[in-house]
Parts: structure tokens; C-alpha cells; sequence
């Protein structure tokens, strides 16, 4: 069991494999686990363990 | 032309894309409006989340990315969303905003200085947005940020500029340049800001929630420009008395 934003979901596999799971464009996603930044090139490698706690960020309109 | 952050712009007015309807709208600021500098800010995204649009895809890639610190609550936050926003977009241009409070959203001046000198130490074109806050700001300028953005009138009031007796002396003793942000809600105020000696302004609700967005910003492209060149030509000083215009002698008698 993992946390993605706040909501707990079963996954199994790396940090790239959840965001296509989640119909996200990796192109503009930023990944932190546990409060850390997730490099891109590392995403295929970063395989997520039960209790990660992950947010998935990206970019809305802002002043 | 002028020299900001690294870069030569040829516009003064800046746009902060909170708030639009449509972001299709940012391409055609770009080109009819002259904008050059786009506001963003960092939020999560994903299945549970309100947002599944992100804006980057609208920015025209000659454009400048201004990413802003929105939502962070300390300088700790401050820095992890900048950290954010230069993975994502390559661009160092960091917009300090940490509040506190979401009723008046006044900027923290204590957390805003700490989060600027760690991101000035690690590379970072850093754009505080402040209080008009002369000490503050040379505070500021001393540790190397390029530019301050003290606030006209609170965040999406549409006041204007409701402190020019605290703005002045800022523009009048800061070397760095004066980005006069937030309140600002009609072209006239940004004209004011402008003749004030400004160096940009940055606008978002005023443009964004009017009925159309890129005439909004084409309006305030001219207010822009027209404030800053008769601030360079110099303003005139006032009189309490009529002075005429026409020559007071020589009139006809009939």
C-alpha cells in the first residue's frame, strides 16, 4: 500500500509505471517521495516500497 | 528593451496565469499583447486532484517562465517548490510568495528573506514579492536578489496602488529593478505605477477575470508602455494656479 496525494492505493512497480497507470503525461510531472525530488532519469529505477508516501505535481495557472 | 533576470525583455508587463478561462488565451498574450513573462504556480496533480490541465503546454517556448512559490507556508516550502519548478521547466526565475494568512495573503517578510537567500545561493533568479517594505527590500538587494515585487494593494483587490507613499522611496533607492505586483486592477493604475518609475508590473486577476483577457492585456500593454515613456521624458510638477497655455497679451480688442 502506498499514498498518493493523500489517497492510499495498492501498487506494485516504479515511480514511471504509476504515473502511466494514472493517465499522467510523465513529460510534466514532478515526482517526490517521502518529501524528496525524484530526478526523471531516475523514475525507471525508483521502485516504490509499501508505506511510500508520494505526490505527483505539475504546473496550473498562478500569479 | 530592458535587462531583467538574465534576460533583455522588450515588455514591462508581466501576466500571472491564475484565474484564466481558457489557458489558450496565454498564446495569443504572447503575440498581440507583447507579454514575455508568464506566471505559474506548482500544485499536485493526479486522478483526485482539481486540476488535470497543465499550463506549461500553452506557454509559447520563447516565453518566460516565472514560477512562483504559491501555497508554501514557510521558506522550507518555498525552496522544495522552486526546487520543483526548475526541474520542471529549466527556467530559474522564482516568484518568493509565502503567506500565512488567506484573508489579506500578505507576504511573510521574515520566511521570504530566509527562503531568498538559500535560493539565491543555489542559482537561482530570485523575484520576491514583498511588502512596500524599504528595508526589507534593500535587505534584499543586499543578498543578491534581481528584482523585488512589493504589493500595489492585496492580492486580487483591484485597489491600485494603495501605498505610493511607501512605494516611492523603494523605487527612488533600490538599484535593482521594481516590480510593482498585485491590486493592480485598471490599465490607469498600471499606467501610474509605470510613471511612478516602475520598472514592470505584474498583472493577473485584472486581466484574467475580464470578459476578454487578451484585449484586457492588450489594454494594459499600452498603459504600460505609455507610463513608462513619460516616465523617462519626466513627469511635470503641479500648480496650484492656472497657467496659461496661450500668450496673455496681444489680445484682439475689436
Amino acid at each position: 500500500m502506498i499514498r498518493i496525494n493523500d489517497k492510499e492505493m495498492e501498487f506494485c512497480g516504479n515511480v514511471l509505471e504509476l504515473l502511466l497507470s494514472l493517465n499522467l503525461n510523465p513529460q510534466v510531472c514532478a515526482v517526490l517521495v517521502n518529501g524528496e525530488i525524484v530526478k526523471k532519469e531516475m523514475w525507471e529505477n525508483f521502485l516504490l516500497k509499501d508505506g511510500d508516501y508520494v505526490e505527483i505535481v505539475s504546473f496550473v495557472g498562478g500569479g | 528593451m530592458f535587462e531583467i533576470g538574465g534576460k533583455t525583455l522588450k515588455s514591462r508587463l508581466f501576466v500571472g496565469t491564475g484565474k484564466l478561462p481558457d489557458y489558450s488565451v496565454i498564446e495569443k498574450m504572447y503575440y498581440e499583447a507583447g507579454v514575455e513573462v508568464f506566471a505559474v504556480a506548482v500544485r499536485r496533480i493526479g486522478p483526485n486532484t482539481k486540476h488535470t490541465k497543465n499550463v506549461l503546454e500553452y506557454i509559447p517556448k520563447d516565453a518566460v517562465i516565472m514560477v512562483n512559490t504559491s501555497g508554501a507556508q514557510d521558506h522550507k516550502e518555498a525552496v522544495k517548490i522552486a526546487m520543483i519548478g526548475r526541474e520542471l521547466t529549466n527556467s530559474n526565475w522564482v516568484k518568493v510568495e509565502i503567506e500565512k494568512d488567506t484573508k489579506y495573503l500578505f507576504p511573510d517578510s521574515i520566511e521570504t528573506l530566509k527562503a531568498c537567500e538559500i535560493l539565491v545561493k543555489e542559482g537561482f533568479k530570485v523575484f520576491p514579492y514583498i511588502y512596500p517594505d524599504l528595508n526589507l527590500a534593500k535587505e534584499l538587494e543586499l543578498i543578491g536578489v534581481e528584482a523585488v515585487m512589493p504589493l500595489g494593494s492585496p492580492i486580487g483587490t483591484n485597489k491600485g496602488i494603495g501605498c505610493e507613499v511607501l512605494l516611492k522611496p523603494i523605487i527612488n533607492e533600490i538599484k535593482i529593478p521594481v516590480i510593482i505586483d498585485a491590486g493592480i486592477g485598471r490599465p490607469s493604475h498600471a499606467a501610474k505605477a509605470m510613471e511612478m518609475g516602475a520598472d514592470a508590473v505584474l498583472i493577473n486577476t485584472a486581466i484574467a477575470t475580464s470578459s476578454d483577457p487578451v484585449k484586457m492585456a492588450i489594454a494594459f500593454s499600452k498603459a504600460v508602455e505609455a507610463g513608462r515613456l513619460a516616465f523617462e521624458v519626466g513627469l511635470l510638477k503641479e500648480y496650484e494656479y492656472a497657467q496659461a497655455s496661450s500668450p496673455l497679451e496681444d489680445f484682439i480688442t475689436g
